[in-house]
């Protein structure tokens, strides 16, 4: 638990173009970023003077289809181009057509001179059905790797936003889905690493990044979160066509938890996590976030719980 | 900073609320007592309050009490001797006599004259307009008569006054005679104003919180959503009852209004007999709080109409106006001078002659 110390605060655009540029061109299309950097450069991309506080730069691959052939090129290039793997205990090295797909190592990797911030390789589940981790095998010039997929990261697939770069953001609005969907309720498990000197749970830490995204949308445009229930139920409907009215009633459930007095605790976790991660430039105070859970609430989960419905 | 809570209810008490509760201290107000019996029954219970574990302190709150000085501090005796003197110490009276307050067996601190303000407020909000207080019958047939007038309705009959007020003939009459010297009287039993009734207006103001039941919100969360966002929410709600007034019914008015931006929106609520249900404003923003302090600035800003009828006008899209003489108090309200003086002047019945 000691990679906080190397969490910088990097910018938005500068990444993004720096991730862009190693790609090579005839896979951009397939590369979806995902994550605090998409959100930080959908909010504040344009303002160099902002910056977001995160180490890895999640690229989701797309379609599905294309997720293999754009991961061996991806990787291929990147390898070329000396980007290092990351050091991390046993996951440091490749591994072979001998190991278990399941041992395999997820391919992220520093650019070269640095290891401010790594790019870490994902793909969209196959079908609705996925909402487990699933590995898939990735063999590369360097060696076999783990491209994996999980829970509802088939949201972020929707409507990607262009970037001037070739490469994609995944919509808040669908990142903030994905999220809420993952959490219905507040788990125990803590991310492995800490988060500016804390300890804290994964399930605060999405919600936390969930209630930032709310919040930098608002700010961006007063009332814009009347309008994520409509994308939300865009996107939802033909990626679980069969399970789509079960899940909504998930949609709501761990930040409702989130917010109940009890889970003070819990709140204040999630208020660390945004004032040391995507808002570290414009740090809210607890009660705002609070707020901003109320009103998403109210403004995006309570109209698709009604859609859901009808 | 503890908030204050109306009707709260009380551990060990089921069934009991107390009209409000701030911290340890709980209050019970009483408007305009008029016999010793009420007041000891509320010395009472205020008594058996006293008893709960957690009260520090319980206030009986009275409102121009119709009773001597002397005949409470009896009562006050009375009860003193007859309780334990551990349980007697929790309790007191703070008395509102013509906006001024006084005590027993003490004064209340001056710091403490906000709350019992706001409490009486609250208190009045839930009355009925005619229920005992004559004073604000009389402000509610002044706002009609203002309203027919700047609106150059020409007379109104006595009997559409009571039937807009919600009040008795006598409770009319008492107030046309008190309006006289304003006022043009006709031979089929209707009235009309004169001139503008200014002492009267001035009276208004002074008093219109209470008059009105005004209740304010400020943001808490320190990104205030804008009244025109608090608007479009209140859209969706499809009320009826509740009406658009302030700066944006000013300018529905008055378009040429001198006003530029909106700090605030303010609502009428036409809950007539009904105590105002204001469970509404979280819908609107769960960010606004209730206050009671007046050097914040609040983001929306509720007045009680308790009248029969509401004098709405239906909106374009669904949502009623206040009437132009509660949009006028609202800019009072909102010490925008200049613009409500701008705003009067803009009706029929004054042109020619500014106000």
């Amino acid at each position: 638990m000691s990679q906080d110390a190397n969490v910088k605060l990097i910018s938005p655009s500068a990444v993004l173009k720096q991730v862009a540029a190693a790609i090579p061109a005839d896979f951009r299309q397939n590369i979806i970023i995902i994550g605090s950097l998409a959100a930080g450069y959908h909010f504040f991309g344009d303002n160099s003077e902002l910056q977001v506080r995160t180490k890895d730069v999640d690229c989701l691959l797309a379609p599905r289809i294309q997720a293999i052939p754009a991961g061996q090129a991806v990787a291929d290039r990147l390898f070329a181009e000396n980007w290092q793997l990351r050091a991390e205990g046993d996951w440091a090295k490749p591994g072979s057509a001998a190991t278990p797909v399941g041992d395999l190592p997820v391919v992220r990797l520093h650019p070269p001179g640095t290891t401010e911030w790594f790019i870490e390789l994902l793909t969209v589940p196959e079908s609705e059905s996925d909402l487990d981790r699933k590995d898939i095998r990735l063999v590369t010039s360097q060696g076999h790797f783990s491209l994996c997929s999980f829970g509802f990261l088939s949201l972020a697939e929707f409507q990607p936003i262009p970037t001037p770069f070739g490469i994609a953001t995944a919509r808040p609005e669908t990142m903030a889905l994905s999220n809420l969907l993952h959490h219905p309720t507040i788990r125990p498990e803590r991310m492995s690493g800490l988060i500016a000197g804390r300890s804290i749970k994964r399930s605060n830490k999405d919600l936390g990044r969930v209630l930032a995204m709310a919040r930098l949308a608002e700010a961006k445009e007063e009332d814009t979160l009347l309008k994520w229930p409509v994308v939300w139920a865009a996107a939802l409907q033909p990626r679980f066509p069969n399970t789509w009215r079960k899940l909504v009633p998930q949609v709501g459930m761990g930040l409702r938890q989130l917010l109940r007095p009890e889970h003070e605790a819990d709140l204040e976790e999630a208020h660390h996590t945004c004032a040391n991660g995507l808002m570290v430039s414009q740090s809210p105070t607890l009660k705002l976030l609070q707020v901003t859970g109320e009103r998403l609430i109210q403004d995006a989960i309570e109209p698709l719980e009604q859609m859901a419905k009808a | 900073m503890n908030a204050l809570h109306f009707e709260c209810p009380i551990e060990d008490f089921p069934g009991f609320r107390a009209d409000a509760v701030l911290g340890d201290t709980v209050f019970e107000a009483i408007i305009e007592p008029r016999d010793a019996r009420r007041l000891r029954t509320a010395l009472v219970e205020i008594a058996r309050v006293a008893t709960a574990n957690k009260v520090r302190r319980v206030i009986l709150v009275l409102e121009e009490p119709m009773m001597t000085e002397s005949r409470l501090h009896t009562e006050w005796q009375g009860i003193a001797a007859v309780l334990r003197p551990e349980l007697f110490i929790k309790l007191s009276m703070a008395i509102r006599q013509s906006g001024k307050w006084t005590g027993i067996p003490f004064p209340p601190a001056p710091a403490e004259f906000e709350v019992l303000d706001e409490i009486l407020r609250h208190e009045l909000s839930r009355r009925p307009v005619g229920a005992g207080r004559s004073v604000e019958a009389h402000h509610e047939i002044l706002r009609i008569l203002i309203h027919q007038w700047l609106l150059d309705k020409g007379p109104i009959a006595v009997n559409s006054l009571m039937e807009i007020s919600g009040t008795s003939h006598p409770t009319v009459a008492r107030a046309l005679e008190r309006f006289d010297h304003y006022l043009k009287r006709h031979s089929d039993r209707s009235v009309e104003l004169r001139i503008f009734p200014r002492e009267d207006w001035a009276r208004l103001l002074a008093v219109s919180d209470e008059v009105r039941g005004t209740v304010r919100f400020v943001d808490r969360s320190g990104q205030a959503r804008s009244p025109e966002s608090l608007l479009r929410r209140l859209r969706q709600l499809q009320r009826q009852d509740i009406a658009v007034g302030g700066v944006l019914g000013a300018k529905h008015f008055c378009p040429a209004l001198d006003l530029v931006g909106n700090p605030r929106l303010d609502l009428s609520i036409h809950c007539g007999r009904k105590p105002a249900d204001l469970s509404f404003v979280e819908r609107l923003d769960p960010g606004l709080e209730r206050t009671i302090r007046r050097d914040e600035s609040p983001s929306l800003v509720i007045h009680a109409l308790r009248r029969a009828e509401s004098l709405f006008q239906p909106g374009e899209d669904g949502l009623p106006w206040a009437d132009p003489v509660e949009c006028l108090l609202d800019l009072h309200e909102a010490r925008l001078e200049s613009q409500a003086l701008e705003f009067l002047n803009s009706f029929p019945a004054t042109k020619g002659r500014p106000l």
